[in-house]
């Protein structure tokens, strides 16, 4: 142990990191206390780094408890050099600007039928309502089409499989009678929903996101965002709880809810830090927005033309779609939609049915 | 043998042509010191598998290169029984003699060794360097975990192998996918950040001894401002490298604009990207 930084400090360091936010484990402990024996006292800082951190974005709580904790034990860290594109560890509190959410019993909601419901327009839902749609979307399957992968698989069709046939025909004296054959795996492709939680689009955004919610839950390769003038990742906050707590926790978490809308900032953000480096590509990719953006059309157009070129299919949820009378004249839109394969409502939950039952054929 | 201090590590990897960075060094000791995997990660082309490589050089250890796809598999990466050729022993000795009982036909003669069987049994003999970790499956993950935990590898017909001291193991990731904790927890961690310029430019002088000092450096100035671009592949290192040897070849003793258009496929490899570069070169070139 080097005897500038005693057991008592780094164990304190751990405990304060573990405070932080940073998952430090007694195993980690031991290493990063093995470690620090191991290097002068000037390479601390860098002992915990290999030890304690395992994602880059911990760097930064890192080097702030580092600072408070071992100052006067060891050297200061470097200076950092700022990243691309900083991730925000949001951890939601719950609190915050939650939307807030009506106290009834769920069972009232009961007394409202399911049909008439399943076509009622979410902006004239009551809190109710929302309450009893939120069990219904649980229901709802989400079938993305599936893809085949490079792992392969004993079936009873397909291509030979050689290595099994011969392991057989040991059985038979050498002789292949029993063939075996194989074929590519299948696997549902990922999907990605990107939720307008905007302003104008706060009449549905509730309901998109209970949506969200009962997708996330169902299926473990769903991926959910929201966002406004920002993008914020939501999968964790609505992986688990009631809808009406992940929603809070979900409003909580993204800062920009019903305020202004950047649509093609926003699908440059996720494209940047997510879809570029593997979540799009070959997924299907559901926006959720009304179109209406503030900042320039170009950029909706150009971010819809990457984001289509990753994607394995791009859908639009626009609910202003449901007045028979609409047209995609808003900028935003116009400039979106020849990067979109399916352009649908998303409205009510009849809608959202439809949505879920067409992804399956995409 | 393993240099026994961090300074010396340093110099070894900078002796063969690696340029580490302090924390690289620092965590590569520990890895070796420690016998724990490095789990290292980093924008593409900042010279993860590289690490590797040089790593095996300094320590004339063998290296073995396990590079990862969707779909690979043990048999694919830890052994497998050789079919055909049993097959073929079988019929051989029933021709010979009908009647003689068959029983040798799991001798380690018919064993394909795979990367991680070979890398167990090499011991610390071995530099192991698991690529693109990301790329493999969770299933594959899983498993590689299990083999890094003990480096033993029971063979049902043979028998367990068991590394007496383990290999080094480095592990790469692009993050394309985020890694399970599990696996994180066995391994020491580095993030392998953009070199500074004058490291950048040491290493286009270490990597491309033809290009002369005064175009590496110009190289390094342009590739840093490329970074500062909002782009969809920013070039890394690797890039840089390939960029001033391209540069140089066409016998260029500065980069000027036009040179640069020429080369810049060498640099910036998304269409996107080379388009909202293309006006801003004259800034660029500086």
């Amino acid at each position: 142990m080097s005897g500038a930084a005693p057991l008592e400090r780094l164990v304190a360091f751990g405990r304060a990191l573990r405070d932080a936010g940073l998952p430090v484990g007694t195993g980690r402990l031991l290493r990063f206390c093995h470690a620090c024996g191991l290097v002068p006292v000037a390479d601390v800082y860098w002992a915990g780094r290999a030890t304690l951190v395992s994602r880059r974005e911990h760097v930064a709580v890192y080097d702030r408890v580092f600072r408070e904790v071992m100052v006067g034990v060891a050297p200061p860290p470097p200076l950092a050099v700022a990243p691309r594109a900083t991730l925000r560890a949001g951890p939601a509190d719950g609190a915050g600007r939650a939307v807030r959410v009506e106290g009834e019993p769920p069972q009232a909601a009961l007394a409202s039928p399911r049909e008439s419901l399943r076509t009622k327009s979410f902006s004239r839902c009551s809190a109710q309502e929302l309450a009893a749609l939120a069990r219904l979307m649980a229901r709802i399957r989400l079938r993305p089409p599936a893809r085949r992968t490079r792992r392969l698989r004993h079936d009873r069709r397909g291509a030979l499989d050689v290595r099994r046939t011969l392991r057989r025909a040991q059985r038979t004296e050498g002789e292949p009678f029993d063939r075996a054959w194989r074929t590519r795996r299948r696997r549902h492709r990922r999907v990605v929903l990107l939720v307008d939680v905007s302003g104008s689009m706060s009449a549905y955004s509730r309901a998109l996101v209970m949506f969200a919610h009962a997708a996330v839950r169902a299926h473990p390769d769903v991926e959910a965002f929201c966002f406004g003038t920002r993008l914020t990742r939501l999968t964790a906050a609505l992986r688990d709880g009631t809808p009406d707590r992940a929603i809070a926790r979900a409003a909580a978490a993204a800062r920009d809810w019903d305020g202004g809308t950047r649509i093609g900032d926003c699908v440059k953000e996720f494209l940047d830090r997510y879809g570029h480096a593997g979540m799009a590509r070959g997924a299907v990719v559901v926006v959720a927005s009304d179109g209406l953006d503030v900042g320039d059309p170009a950029v909706v157009a150009l971010q819809m033309r990457r984001l289509a070129r990753l994607a394995h299919r791009v859908v639009w949820l626009n609910p202003l779609k449901e007045s028979p009378a609409y047209r995609p004249l808003a900028r935003g839109m116009a400039a979106a939609l020849p990067s979109v394969d399916l352009f649908a409502s998303g409205h009510d939950l009849a809608s959202l049915e439809g949505v879920a039952a067409s992804i399956a054929g995409l | 043998m393993a240099p026994a201090t961090i300074e010396g590590l340093e110099r070894a990897l900078w002796g063969d042509g690696y340029l580490a960075d302090h924390g690289l060094a620092v965590a590569l000791h520990l890895a070796l010191r420690m016998r724990r995997p490095l789990l290292l990660e980093g924008e593409p082309g900042v010279g993860k598998t590289e690490v590797a490589r040089t790593l095996s050089r300094i320590l004339g250890a063998e290296l073995i290169r396990l590079q990862c796809y969707e779909g690979i598999d043990a048999a694919q990466a830890l052994y497998e029984w050789d079919y055909p050729r049993q097959l073929l022993a079988a019929r051989a000795l029933h021709a010979a003699d009908p009647s003689a009982p068959v029983t040798d036909l799991y001798a380690p003669g018919f064993l394909i060794e795979r990367p991680l069987l070979r890398a167990v049994r090499a011991g610390d003999g071995a530099v192991l360097l698991v690529d693109e970790l990301d790329r493999a499956d969770d299933e594959f993950e899983a498993f590689l975990l299990e083999v890094l935990a003990d480096f033993a590898v029971t063979i049902p017909e043979l028998g367990t192998v068991r590394a007496d001291t383990p290999p080094t193991v480095i592990i790469t990731s692009n993050r394309t996918r985020e890694l399970h904790d599990a696996l994180k927890r066995r391994c020491l961690y580095h993030w392998i950040e953009y070199p500074d310029l004058d490291r950048e430019v040491a290493i286009i002088r270490a990597r491309a001894p033809e290009v002369p000092e005064a175009l590496a450096r110009q190289m390094a100035r342009a590739v840093e401002r490329l970074r500062a671009l909002d782009l969809v592949k920013p070039p890394g290192p690797a890039e840089a490298i390939d960029w001033s040897r391209a540069v140089a070849a066409l016998g260029a003793a500065a980069m000027d604009a036009e040179v640069a258009r020429l080369t810049l496929g060498w640099a910036i490899k998304n269409r996107d990207d080379q388009v909202a570069v293309e006006d801003a070169l004259p800034e660029i070139v500086g």
